[in-house]
C-alpha cells in the first residue's frame, strides 16, 4: 500500500521511498564524515608530499609515492607478509574452526557447551590484552614456553621466538589464530547445525561414516559458509595491525611488518604522511577488491 | 472536594515553590557558569608518565601557578613513552591538544618549531614568572632554535652503569676503566657462573641498544668527526663514511658475545632492569631515571661508574651522555600567556626542587638544591658527576633525522641478531642518509 506524493514539480516520490531515504540519512552522514571524507582526502594526500609537522606545506609529486612503493623492499616484505598471514590463518582459523566446529556438531555428546565457551573465550578479550599475555608466555627469559621446553629438554631459539627474523612471523600467527579460531568454530558450527540428520542417515546406508561423511557430506553443505569465514579472515588478516604492533613493533628488522604497521611507521614515525597515504589507498583497493568478493560470497550464502 | 480543594491549593503553592527554587538555580547556574567561563583559563599539560611522585609534583605546580594566575587551571594527563611521541605529534595537529607538552630537546623539539606548531617563548623570557628569571642562558639554549627559545628545559637526563659492590668485591672484580676491561668484566662474571647475565639488555623496543651505540660512536669517532654526519651536513662522497662508524658496530658485536643474554631483541628493557634490581644481573647500562626504579624495587646499595672510554678511540671518555628534556607550548593555544607561565613556573626555585626531591630529576634550575634533603647517593653522583663532564652527547634517536635514526634503530638489530655485519650495517645507514640529505 504505497501512498503516492506528488510535488509542485510533477515529481512523485512514494511514502516507502520517502522512509527508506530518511532512514538512510544517518548512516549516510556517519559514513561520509567517517570514511568518505577520510578516504578521499587519502587519494587525494597520496599524490602529495608532507609530514606530521608540516601539515600546510603540501607539494605536488604526482605519481612519485606510488612508484617509491614500487621500489620499496619493505613495502613489499609487508606486503607478502600480508599474504602469509592470510594463507596461514585460513588454515589455523578457518581449517582448525571447522574440525573444532565438526567435533562439537557431532563428534561429542557431552559438555558441548563447556567447550564452545573456553574455545571462544579468547575472542572476548581485547587484541592488546592478548598480545600482551602472549608477550609474557613468549618471552626468551621468563616466558613458559622457554621453560617447558628445557624442562622437558628441547633447544629454544638462541634470539628468542619473538626475535629471530625467520620465525616471528610464524609466532605472530599462532597469537592470532589462538584468538580467532573460536569465532570461526561458531561460525561454522551455525553452517553444520542447518545441515538435515537426514542426510547423515541417507549416507550413513551409503557407507558414508566419520571423515567420509565429513569430507563428502559437510563439507560441500556447508560450502557457502565457509567462503563467508575465509573471506572474513582474509580481510581481517589484510587489516592486520595490534598482534604485530604490540608483540613486535614490526621488527626485529621489518621482518614482521605488514600493511597496517608499515603504514603508521611511514606516518607518524618517518613522518612521510603522502607516502603512508599512497600505501593506504593501495590497501584501500585491497580490501576493496576483497570486500566485493565477500560481499558475493555472502549473498549466495 | 473541600480536602481535594486544599491538596489542589495546596500543590498550587508546592509547584510554585518548586518552580521559583528551578529558576533560583537556573540563574545559580548560568550566572556561575557565565563567571567561570569568563575567568577560568584551562591550560592542558601533556607528560610522561610512570613517574614517581609526579601527582604532588604536579599539585604544588597547580598552587605555584595560582599565586601569579589565580585564574589558571592546569589540567595534566599522562601518557606512555612510545604512545606518546605519536599522539603529541597527532594532537598539536588537531584542534584539541595541549597547551603546554613535554618534549625531548633535539630534533624531536626542533622539528616542531619548524614547522610552526610550538609556540616562541622568547617574548616570555622575562615577564613576571618567566623562565628567564629561573634558569641559566646556557639552559635556556637548549630549546633554542635558530636563536628563538621553543621550549623552556627543566632537567635532563643522563645515563650510567649501575653495578652491585657486593657482587663486585665478593669476586674481586674492579669497576672497568676502559672497553676491554668491561668486556674482561664480562668474562669474569661468566666464568664465576656461566648462567649470570653480566650485562642485561632488553632491546625489544629497539632504543636500548641506541644508547650504547650513541655512547660507542662518541667514544671511537668523537664529537667532532661525528657532527656533520649527524647533522647530514657533511659532502656525499664523505657522509659516514669514516671506518670508525664500522668499528663502533663491532663492539656491540663484542658486547653482544660477552656481556648481553641471549636473545637481546625479544627481551623487554623492563625486565632486564628487575634483573639488576633483583641482582640477578651485577651490572647495567641505565638512565638517570633507573635509581629510583631500583629503590622502588628494593636495591638501594649499588653504585656508578661512567662509560669506558675506548682505547685508541676519539674520546678520553669525559664526555657523557645527556638529553634535555623540557615543556614546549603549542603554537594554537588560546591562553600563549597563561600557558608560558605554567611552562616558565614548572622551572621556579620552589618547583625545581621539588621536581629533585619527589621525582629525583636533574633539575635545570639549582638555586635551592643545597635546601634538598635526603638526597639519595645516587642523586649526589649524578650531580656532582654531570658537572665534572668535559662536554654532552645527545641519544641518536633524538639528534637524528628521523629517517637516519629509524635506520640506526633497525641497524642496532639486525647486528645484535648477526643478519648483518657491522659494515653492512653503515652501508645501509649511509644509503638512507644520502637519501635523507638529497630530500633535505
Amino acid at each position: 500500500m504505497n501512498k503516492t506524493q506528488t510535488n509542485s514539480t510533477g515529481f512523485s516520490l512514494s511514502s516507502d521511498r520517502v522512509s527508506v531515504i530518511i532512514l538512510l540519512i544517518p548512516a549516510l552522514i556517519f559514513c561520509t564524515i567517517f570514511i568518505f571524507i577520510p578516504a578521499f582526502w587519502a587519494i587525494v594526500g597520496s599524490f602529495y608530499s608532507y609530514g606530521m609537522t608540516s601539515l600546510n606545506d603540501w607539494k605536488w609529486v604526482g605519481f612519485d609515492n606510488y612508484i617509491k612503493a614500487s621500489q620499496d623492499e619493505f613495502f613489499w616484505i609487508a606486503l607478502k607478509n600480508n599474504f602469509i598471514i592470510v594463507f596461514a590463518s585460513i588454515v589455523l582459523q578457518v581449517g582448525v574452526g571447522t574440525i573444532l566446529a565438526a567435533i562439537l556438531d557431532r563428534g561429542i555428546k557431552y559438555g558441548k557447551v563447556i567447550f564452545r565457551t573456553i574455545i571462544f573465550t579468547p575472542m572476548v578479550i581485547s587484541s592488546v590484552a592478548v598480545s600482551i599475555i602472549w608477550l609474557i608466555i613468549y618471552d626468551p627469559n621468563v616466558g613458559i614456553l622457554n621453560s617447558i621446553l628445557k624442562a622437558i629438554g628441547l633447544p629454544t631459539p638462541s634470539m628468542g621466538w619473538l626475535g629471530d627474523p625467520d620465525i616471528s612471523i610464524w609466532m605472530i600467527m599462532i597469537v592470532a589464530g589462538w584468538q580467532n579460531t573460536g569465532f570461526m568454530m561458531v561460525l561454522i558450527l551455525a553452517g553444520l547445525q542447518g545441515v538435515s540428520k537426514e542426510v547423515y542417515d541417507a549416507a550413513e546406508i551409503d557407507g558414508a561414516t566419520g571423515v567420509k561423511a565429513f569430507w563428502y557430506i559437510t563439507l560441500p553443505m556447508i560450502r557457502n559458509i565457509l567462503i563467508v569465514a575465509i573471506l572474513i579472515t582474509t580481510i581481517g588478516a589484510f587489516k592486520v595491525f595490534e598482534f604485530v604492533y604490540v608483540l613486535t613493533q614490526g621488527g626485529p628488522s621489518n621482518a614482521t611488518q605488514v600493511l597496517g604497521t608499515y603504514i603508521y611507521l611511514q606516518a607518524f614515525n618517518l613522518l612521510h604522511m603522502g607516502y603512508a597515504n599512497a600505501l593506504s589507498v593501495v590497501l584501500l583497493i585491497i580490501a576493496l577488491i576483497l570486500g566485493w568478493f565477500q560481499l558475493k560470497a555472502s549473498r549466495r550464502a | 472536594m473541600l480536602t481535594s480543594y486544599y491538596l489542589n491549593k495546596e500543590e498550587c503553592k508546592m509547584k510554585q515553590y518548586f518552580s521559583r527554587l528551578w529558576t533560583g538555580l537556573l540563574i545559580t547556574f548560568f550566572s556561575f557558569s557565565f563567571i567561570s567561563s569568563s575567568y577560568a583559563i584551562d591550560i592542558k599539560l601533556w607528560d610522561l608518565s610512570g613517574r614517581q611522585g609526579q601527582d604532588e609534583f604536579y599539585e604544588l605546580l597547580q598552587k605555584e601557578v595560582k599565586k601569579y594566575n589565580p585564574d589558571i587551571n592546569v589540567i595534566v594527563t599522562e601518557w606512555e613513552n612510545e604512545a606518546y611521541k605519536t599522539q603529541i605529534q597527532l594532537a598539536l595537529n588537531g584542534n584539541d591538544g595541549p597547551d603546554v607538552f613535554f618534549n625531548w630537546f633535539g630534533e624531536d623539539s626542533a622539528r616542531l618549531a619548524r614547522a610552526g606548531l610550538a609556540l616562541d617563548l622568547t617574548p616570555y623570557a622575562d615577564m613576571e614568572g618567566g623562565y628567564g628569571n629561573f634558569i641559566s642562558k646556557g639552559w635556556q639554549d637548549a630549546g633554542a632554535v635558530d636563536g628563538k627559545i621553543y621550549g623552556v628545559a627543566n632537567k635532563a637526563v643522563s645515563k650510567y652503569f649501575y653495578y652491585d659492590p657486593a657482587f663486585f668485591d665478593q669476586h674481586n672484580l674492579s669497576v672497568p676503566t676502559t672497553f676491554g676491561e668491561l668486556i674482561d668484566t664480562c668474562k669474569s662474571i661468566k666464568a664465576i657462573d656461566p648462567s649470570i647475565v653480566p650485562w642485561p639488555m632488553g632491546n625489544s623496543e629497539r632504543w636500548k641498544l641506541n644508547h650504547v651505540i650513541t655512547m660507542l660512536n662518541q667514544r671511537v669517532v668523537g664529537a667532532e668527526n661525528t657532527k656533520a654526519d649527524y647533522a647530514l651536513t657533511a659532502p656525499d662522497d664523505e657522509l659516514f663514511t669514516n671506518p670508525k662508524y664500522v668499528e663502533a658496530w663491532e663492539k656491540v658485536v663484542e658486547l653482544n658475545e660477552n656481556c648481553f643474554n641471549d636473545a637481546p631483541n625479544a627481551t623487554n628493557p623492563e625486565l632486564t632492569r628487575s634483573m639488576f634490581a633483583a641482582q640477578i644481573s651485577p651490572m647495567m647500562y641505565c638512565g638517570t631515571w633507573c635509581g629510583g626504579i631500583f629503590a622502588s624495587e628494593g636495591f638501594t646499595d649499588f653504585k656508578m661508574f661512567r662509560f669506558p672510554r675506548v682505547e685508541g678511540g676519539a674520546d678520553d671518555g669525559t664526555v657523557g651522555f645527556l638529553v634535555a628534556e623540557g615543556l614546549q607550548v603549542s603554537a594554537k593555544t588560546k591562553h600563549p600567556e597563561a600557558a608560558a607561565l605554567v611552562a616558565s613556573i614548572n622551572v621556579s626555585d620552589i618547583m625545581a626542587l621539588a621536581d629533585a626531591e619527589l621525582r629525583g630529576s636533574l633539575i635545570s634550575n639549582a638555586a635551592l638544591i643545597d635546601q634538598m634533603e635526603d638526597a639519595p647517593h645516587w642523586f649526589t653522583f649524578y650531580v656532582n658527576d654531570i658537572a665534572d663532564k668535559s662536554g654532552h652527547v645527545n641519544v641518536l634517536d633524538v639528534l637524528l633525522e628521523a629517517n637516519v635514526s629509524n635506520a640506526y634503530l633497525d641497524m642496532g638489530t639486525e647486528v645484535l641478531n648477526g643478519t648483518k655485519s657491522p659494515q653492512e650495517a653503515m652501508d645501509f645507514i649511509r644509503k638512507v642518509a644520502l637519501e635523507a640529505k638529497a630530500a633535505m
